[in-house]
């Protein structure tokens, strides 16, 4: 990323001010109202140090939660929650028969860690099912839960095909990322992505990042990492089902059921139509049989 | 039911951070029978006005749920 001359204006360690526009100095990016913005995900470059987790709790004012060892590795969280918007996965590749090879490559290569998001869906499912309109697509193309207007209902959390919408047992509503909202508003990246220390989250706008992640994937197979490959970019894994695309994208080098995410994730409302149909099927099947019983019995 | 006093310092959606007399931050999550709304807490940061808080301990998370929220001077 190029350094951008106004960069040199703010060279003290203690600012008395926010610095306008601050995206544009720390991702390279200018936050505006209108255009579409996401970020991209390279697992290949997490090294599981979970700053995003921390960052996104702190930021969001979130209480860290699941107390106790799940007994999986470095993963205190478990997964996407109510009160857990990025979650650290790590998973052991392991060898024939779920048995881990005696030999691994160095560098630590039998691990994979994904930083796990909502995906700021194009065609959002939780969006579809939100009978209230408290999920909303923002000013710069993102998914946001208002929390004053969510009745608690629940019906996002089964649309989503992700699984990254939860209803909170303390207070009965419906928690996931905003992907910072407060912070975009200001001109500030999202916290996960600037508390990173090796960049693998990366925002960007939608019309530049997939790009750049489409780069990197040329880079790592240049580099012999023949099986890296984007996950929600358009006509990609992820990005099925009437999804278009998902503004919160991933590079991945393993199947993606590996890093636990859908292979062919379908909005909800694509089934709506055939479940109906069915129904309706069923009960006129069964009136007909009823109607053919008791006139056969006259 | 146990009450704690002192400052909102941080407020996003329906959680908000109270610093006590001591300096000790805790983190509180409006209960939805607090009567009270996430809106009307968004000032209380700025206003540095003095509440106080009846809540209980949350389960499984580091956090209180919240009950009533007061205005010490109201």
């Amino acid at each position: 990323m190029d350094i951008p001359a106004r960069a040199q204006d703010y060279t003290a360690s203690r600012l008395d001010r926010l610095i306008p526009n601050e995206s544009e100095l720390t991702a390279g990016v200018l936050i505006e109202p209108g255009k579409s913005y996401g970020f991209f995900t390279d697992t290949t470059l997490c090294i599981g140090c979970k700053a995003c987790e921390v960052a996104c709790k702190e930021w969001n004012n979130l209480p860290a939660d699941n107390l106790g060892l799940t007994g999986q590795s470095y993963d205190n969280t478990g997964a996407l929650s109510a009160n857990t918007w990025r979650h650290v996965s790590f998973i052991e590749k392991s060898g024939a028969c779920g048995v881990r090879d005696n030999d691994q490559a160095p560098f630590q290569s039998g691990w994979l860690m994904m930083s796990d998001v909502c995906k700021h869906c194009h065609n959002a499912p939780c969006i579809e099912a939100c009978p209230t309109g408290a999920l909303f697509k923002t000013e710069f193309d993102t998914v946001v839960l208002q929390q004053d207007i969510c009745n608690g209902c629940g019906y996002c959390v089964p649309a989503c095909p992700f699984g990254v919408v939860d209803l909170s047992t303390l207070d009965g509503k419906a928690h996931k990322c905003t992907l910072c909202y407060d912070r975009l508003k200001g001109g500030l990246e999202p916290a996960c992505s600037k508390a990173g220390p090796t960049d693998r989250i990366q925002v960007g706008a939608l019309n530049d990042v997939p790009r750049r992640a489409a780069r990197r994937v040329e880079q790592l197979h240049a580099m012999g990492a023949e099986s890296a490959y984007l996950y929600g970019v358009p006509d990609s894994p992820g990005a099925t089902g009437d999804l278009v695309h998902l503004n919160a994208f991933f590079l991945l080098t393993e199947r993606p059921e590996t890093y636990n995410l859908p292979a062919a994730p379908t909005r909800a409302s694509n089934r709506v139509a055939p479940s109906l149909a069915a129904g309706l099927a069923a009960v006129a099947g069964l009136a007909v049989a009823a109607f053919s019983l008791f006139s056969s019995r006259d | 039911m146990r009450t704690m006093e002192g400052v909102v310092t941080i407020v996003q959606e329906g959680r908000f951070q109270l610093q006590d007399d001591a300096g000790v931050s805790h983190l509180f999550i409006l209960s939805p029978g607090a009567g009270a709304e996430t809106d009307q807490l968004t000032p209380l940061p700025k206003r540095q006005a003095r509440v106080r808080v009846r809540y209980e301990p949350a389960e499984n998370v580091i956090g209180n749920l919240a009950q009533s929220i007061a205005l010490t001077d109201a």
